[in-house]
């Protein structure tokens, strides 16, 4: 059509010539050159520049993008004339997908093909479809910060990227599972590979690392972060991201909806390895005691992750107690050898008996009543404790008799000072006992003390959980001896799953400036008790709970000034409120809640957010540390995100999230 | 046939010798069989001294009448199970042992209400099942299982599944009770049985019935420690044994049921404790405006998800010095983690913080008159303790704030990170438990059958009332409730072709989690006996009154409500062994379960409905002439009041009867 020439060679029609570059946005790409008019259809181009380039291949995901106008011309039944493009447009015909590279909540790097035309929220809809996490709107991509060059040259370790770039997607459906992963992952070792990266937690990171991230040390420093959110509303491309480029995929929104071990492996993976980073790097703050339970969640997480126990809970049912083992036990048994042996070993629950020092302090502090450890004759027996003054008494009345059930038990262990001692607190009616047990060695202690410790939950060592119990103490205590001298202080032990557990690589960096490792560890052997239990995932849940209930949790600070005010303050967006906080102290000035707001306003050109509350509270602002878009996104995201029900599924209302987040378009 | 139910037989008794043995090896007392019932009784009795409550022992006479209903119940469920046990393992042989243990039946009772009364015991803790367990052992061992193992392999799974259930049993064998004494509000008292499975949800709804309040939320049981001034609110889901164990033997503890508005108050208005702005005046007015949408979605918002929310609380408080009588001023913050104070000289940022207490071993109390006996600053105290701790000690920890309400909400909030969304879920079971009660009273008084529409209508609406973030675990629970309440009704729908039913929804039950939170079977069935309506109560003052010759009338189910579908059942089974036993020895009960029960007329059900006391005799009478079902007349009410339990030997039968079906 376009293109007929008078006899001289001279155009008589209204076409004109234009010209398009193949590939990515290189300006040395080669060239095609097309006759077209204002009437061609995009789609007739696109034909026209495969035929000029007269190659054979996959062409179908390649579309043109105008560089002048920062805009894909996806419309392909749109002509030239409506698009406005004219023979100046620079127009790059180039692959819609382009490999980015990723970088996980859990630190890892990983290659894969993302959609550089569609708008972001799509476009990470689509990572989170490859990568099998649900709900992607809760997630969304960073900029890589800016890196310091200069200084990351000297150690800049060779990380293995994992590569996804080449898996394809079929698409709608929803991955079928194969071989306990998303079928996708299947294909080759590698892809497999990767899908154990994503699903397991990583082993704690190493304490010299964690000591040279930067941290923030206040509250501005945490605002930067938010800055380099991407816009969801329009595509990488148009927001300046090349291929190849580094992006943060982080979970945005704090408000995980139907979190679900089973379904969940990958989200809930990620989403414990963004809380553990979120404390370690000290983003939120916590109390030493909370950073305990934490470093004891995470040695249990890296434990059970290492040793392959993925699926099942791990070792034994915490619920059998020892009615209930034995008669399960009887249960197998009856049906074949002869009942009498198993009635013989049910008959009897285990005791210990042993020379053990006492060291008791007396409930009302005496003065002078020092005496330090005296040996006793120890019988521990169902939950109860007695001693006797020597072996021989023993029958008799014992010299003290406690039940140890709903008691305290506290290490006070120095493995190279070959200290052994149980701290328990007894409670009885008039106060509480506070007695010292102190053990010769490694094994009696791990025996004494997981009697003690299924005794204060009322158990007896009949219990099931008794030997591995007493395993976990013996695998503690060998870490004690193999880790816990300091930073840097590589483990030798032959003991593979048990390696390195550095209490340093569990805790923020300034509770590695406060304590030693060897008082570190006993505490976290201590919250480790407790939580023994959980299976891989329960204890991944329990630590993203614990990680919601801190106070700070979920609260995304944005550097603002208020209208009328002449400092900057700063505004922390929670998934149910705004918090105006004093930006030098840290208080809380005030609270809105999102439930009481009316409506809120962008003046994209003055930059301001306007927010109308119930009963006529009106608060004004303009952002300083992050454009308003971004505060703008995140109120809009939360109110489409509590709009969410269960009944709908993983449904998402893309229409609405945009009508929430975006229309700054428009001016 | 009857060498399938030989071998029946056989199996039963290995299973019952095999349980034996269990029962040794488990320590359960066990005592020489020949004698069961009545020294049993007195052994246990002594050996519940041990752990006696003296406060408790100032039982009333009518305490102990009321009592001893329950006991005898419980007793003579024993026997009766004993009884059939007997029955079925050795029909033609044994007939004077069991004639011998309905005798007991009827002398233990006596026996043990003299005992109690004489002792004037007011707790006691008792093994149950050890009773029933050992005689049944010792009487079907007679026919010693010659050759166990040569069954088949069909045979070895019914086996297995009869050890499951007898597994069951034993399990439920262990189980302690104890006897409280409640203190009502208009300063009388109540004595309840609470077993040591039951929460106290469950000793609620079972003061609910014997009192008939109006079952709205606020109620609960309440502890007072007299000597420490220290009171507080048991929650529902905590095991009331439990707690009471921690008390001492001389101790003036106390409970009390009565209303606390405090307790569930947190889910009436939210906004109170998660809204509030420091107290300021206008906050206060404006949040209690706050309108049910934005209650629930503030509920949902800090109780449903993936963890629970606990509410913001900092503020200066007293802390009283470790055994002194002074009062310092300190800053406490509240974390789901504990309380944290602000050390002198730091921030209230996380970092500074020192921790206070956690929750973990403590429990929380109200103190009362501080003031006076600690000097405290003001009246509005609260502790924090073990619950094992019943004495003055530096291990308790007093606290003061400086009105009613910041103390209302440390109290609250603190129970909150405590104890979670199990205060949620417990609200609402509260909360299905009043709507169910509240129409159950709206209609129940008209007729007693009526409860059954409205407990199947209220089933679906307080299902789907819950919202949609709630946990499995609280849906279970109520539908759990609601379940039961369906139970009941179906129950009375089919009065007389619900035989079988009766059953059903008792033994599906057996496989259950012990420990799961709905009452005992055997508790349930007493209340339920004792609540329907109101003639209960005028009913157990008669028992009372009239001396302990009628304690066979409360293990029938008394009043009104289930005598109907109780007699029908009763009558069948004699009918149908009358046939049988001639032709196939063991089976009889099982039968009248299934096929005979429908067809049979309901022989003389309906007159001794209403007289407990001639309620006892006519079916006794009535089935006596036929001769040889005469041993099973009194295994038959066992039958039927076990219904509400689930019943090993109902659930054995049943299997008998499967097989038979299969054998045939």
């Amino acid at each position: 059509m376009a293109g007929m020439k008078t006899a001289s060679g001279d155009y008589i029609d209204s076409s004109w010539e234009l010209r398009v570059f193949v590939g990515e946005e290189d300006p040395e790409a080669e060239s095609v050159t097309l006759r077209v008019t204002g009437e061609s259809h995009v789609g007739g181009v696109l034909l026209k520049i495969v035929e000029k380039i007269n190659r054979k291949q996959d062409w179908s995901d390649h579309a043109i993008w105008w560089e002048q106008k920062r805009q894909w011309l996806l419309q392909t039944h749109w002509t030239l004339d409506k698009y406005g493009i004219l023979a100046d447009a620079r127009l790059f015909f180039g692959p819609q997908h382009r490999p980015v590279i990723l970088r996980l909540p859990n630190r890892r790097a990983l290659r894969l093909r993302a959609s550089f035309s569609q708008p972001l929220f799509q476009a990470v809809a689509a990572i989170c479809r490859l990568l099998s996490i649900r709900h992607p709107e809760e997630l969304s991509l960073l900029r890589a910060p800016e890196k310091k060059e200069k200084k990351k040259k000297e150690k800049e370790l060779e990380e293995e990227v994992y590569d996804l770039s080449k898996v394809v997607l079929a698409g709608g459906v929803a991955p079928a599972l194969f071989r306990g992963m998303p079928a996708h992952f299947s294909d080759s070792a590698q892809t497999e590979a990767c899908y154990h990266m994503l699903s397991r937690p990583q082993p704690p990171p190493d304490p010299l690392l964690l000591q040279r991230l930067p941290r923030p040390s206040s509250l501005s420093d945490k605002t930067q972060l938010h800055s380099r959110w991407l816009d969801s509303s329009r595509c990488l491309m148009q927001q300046g991201v090349k291929a190849g480029d580094v992006l943060w995929l982080r979970f945005k929104y704090y408000s995980f909806f139907d979190l679900d071990p089973k379904t969940d492996p990958v989200r809930l993976t990620q989403l414990y390895e963004q809380a553990r980073w979120d404390l370690l790097l000290e983003e939120i703050d916590c109390t030493e005691e909370e950073m305990m339970v934490f470093a004891a969640l995470q040695y249990h997480i890296s434990k059970l992750s290492q040793s392959g126990e993925v699926g099942e809970p791990a070792g034994t049912d915490p619920g059998l107690d020892d009615l209930d083992a034995a008669l399960s036990n009887l249960e197998v048994k009856l049906e074949g050898s002869a009942p009498t042996d198993v009635l013989d070993s049910l008959t009897t629950i285990p005791e210990l008996k042993d020379h053990l020092r006492i060291f008791r302090i007396p409930q009302r502090p005496r003065k002078l009543t020092l005496k330090g450890y005296r040996q006793h004759w120890v019988v521990f027996k169902e939950t109860t404790l007695s001693y006797y003054k020597n072996q021989d008494e023993a029958p008799g009345d014992p010299i003290q008799q406690l039940n140890l059930k709903g008691c305290e038990v506290v290490p006070d262990v120095n493995v190279s000072g070959q200290k052994f001692c149980i701290k328990l607190l007894v409670p009885s009616p008039e106060g509480m006992s506070e007695i010292y047990l102190r053990c010769q060695d490694e094994q009696q202690y791990a025996h004494w003390m997981a009697g003690c410790r299924l005794a204060s939950k009322g158990r007896t060592m009949a219990d099931s959980s008794y030997t591995s119990e007493v395993q976990a103490i013996l695998a503690f205590l060998s870490l004690q001896r193999t880790g816990g001298g300091g930073p840097g202080n590589h483990p030798q032990g032959p003991d593979a799953s048990t390696e390195g557990l550095n209490p340093y690589g569990l805790v923020a960096p300034r509770f590695q400036r406060k304590f030693k490792a060897k008082q570190l560890t006993p505490r976290i052997l201590e919250a480790h008790q407790n939580v023994a239990q959980l299976s891989l995932a329960e204890a991944q849940l329990r630590f993203i709970q614990a990680w919601q209930s801190l106070p700070d949790f979920g609260i995304s600070y944005v550097m603002v000034r208020f209208k009328g005010s002449r400092k900057d303050e700063i505004l922390g967006i929670a998934n149910n409120r705004l918090i105006r906080i004093d930006l030098a102290v840290g208080d809380v000035v005030k609270t809105w809640r999102f439930s009481n707001m009316r409506q809120w306003n962008v003046n994209w050109d003055i930059r301001q957010v306007a927010i109308e509350f119930d009963e006529h509270i009106n608060v004004a602002f303009s952002c300083v540390s992050a454009s308003c878009r971004i505060v703008h996104e995140y109120i809009g995201g939360y109110i489409f995100l509590s709009t969410r029900e269960r009944a709908r599924g993983e449904e998402l209302d893309e229409d609405l999230f945009l009508q929430l987040t975006g229309g700054h378009e428009a001016f | 046939m009857g060498e399938s139910s030989e071998d029946i037989d056989q199996m039963f008794s290995t299973l019952l010798g095999e349980m034996d043995l269990l029962t040794q090896s488990l320590g359960v007392d066990t005592l020489p069989p020949p004698e069961p019932k009545p020294p049993r009784a007195e052994f246990n009795y002594s050996v519940g001294f041990k752990d006696l409550n003296e406060s408790l022992n100032a039982l009333e006479d009518q305490d102990l009448d009321a009592l001893m209903a329950d006991l005898v119940a419980d007793i003579s469920e024993a026997e009766q199970r004993t009884i059939q046990a007997q029955k079925q393992s050795s029909q033609n042989q044994h007939h004077s042992a069991s004639l011998q243990a309905s005798n007991f039946s009827s002398a233990a009772p006596l026996g043990y209400g003299t005992n109690a009364a004489a002792i004037g015991i007011s707790q006691y803790k008792e093994d149950l099942p050890p009773p029933p367990a050992d005689p049944v052992l010792d009487l079907p061992l007679p026919p010693p299982p010659p050759d166990p193992l040569s069954q088949e392999e069909k045979e070895a799974q019914a086996k297995a599944d009869k050890i499951k259930l007898a597994l069951e049993k034993l399990k439920e064998a262990k189980v302690k009770k104890l006897v409280i004494k409640v203190h009502m509000n208009d300063n009388s008292t109540k004595s309840l049985m609470v077993d040591e499975r039951q929460l106290a949800r469950d000793v609620l709804d079972n003061l609910f019935e014997k009192t008939h309040c109006d079952c709205n939320v606020n109620w609960c049981l309440y502890e007072i420690y007299p000597e420490l001034q220290i009171e507080r609110f048991f929650e529902d889901h905590e095991n009331v044994v439990e707690v009471l164990s921690d008390w001492t033997r001389d101790t003036e503890n106390k409970v009390l049921f009565l209303e606390k508005e405090e307790k569930y108050a947190v889910f009436k208005n939210p906004q109170n404790f998660y809204l509030d702005n420091r107290g300021k005046k206008e906050s206060k007015e404006t949040s209690e405006k706050m309108n049910a949408k934005n209650k629930e979605s503030l509920l949902e918002e800090s109780f449903c998800g993936t963890s629970v929310i606990v509410p913001e609380l900092e503020g200066a408080l007293y802390l009283k010095e470790d055994g002194k009588k002074s009062w310092k001023r300190r800053y406490f913050l509240l974390r789901a983690s504990g309380i944290y104070y602000v050390p002198k000289g730091k921030t209230k940022t996380s970092r500074d913080l020192a921790c206070f207490i956690q929750f973990e071993n403590v429990n929380i109390y109200y103190g009362t008159q501080h003031k006076m006996k600690y000097k405290a600053p003001t009246d509005y105290c609260f502790v924090l303790k073990h619950p094992q701790i019943q004495k003055e000690s530096q291990y308790i920890k007093y606290l003061c704030c400086d009105d009613a309400r910041t103390l209302n909400q440390w109290v609250t909030g603190i129970r909150i990170a405590k104890y979670g969304k199990t205060l949620y879920d417990n609200y609402q079971r509260a909360m299905a438990k009043a709507g169910l009660a509240s129409r159950w009273t709206n209609v129940g008084t008209v007729s007693a059958a009526a409860p059954a529409q409205p407990a199947q209508s209220t089933g679906p609406k307080t299902g789907t009332s819950q919202p949609n973030g709630q946990m499995p675990q609280a849906a279970h629970s109520v539908s759990a409730v609601l379940q039961e309440a369906q139970t009941r009704a179906e129950t009375w729908k089919d009065k007389k072709p619900a035989l079988g039913n009766h059953h059903q929804p008792g033994t599906p039950r057996a496989p259950q989690a012990p420990k799961s939170s709905l009452p005992p079977p055997p508790p349930v069935r007493r209340s339920s006996d004792s609540s329907g309506s109101p003639a209960t109560t005028p009913k157990a003052k008669g028992t009372a009154g009239g001396g302990f010759l009628s304690p066979p009338i409360d293990f029938l189910p008394p009043p009104p409500p289930p005598p109907p579908m109780d007699d029908p059942e009763l009558p069948p089974p004699p009918p149908d062994f009358m046939e049988p036993p001639p032709d196939f020895v063991p089976p009889p009960p099982p039968s009248c379960a299934g096929t005979a029960g429908s067809e049979l007329p309901p022989p003389p059900p309906p007159p001794p409905v209403l007289d407990p006391d001639s309620a006892r005799p006519p079916p006794a009478v009535a089935k006596r002439p036929p001769m040889p079902p005469k041993r099973h007349e009194n295994p038959a009410p066992p039958g039927g009041a076990g219904g509400g339990e689930q019943d090993f030997m109902s659930d054995l039968m049943k299997a008998l009867q499967k097989k038979r079906g299969n054998v045939s």
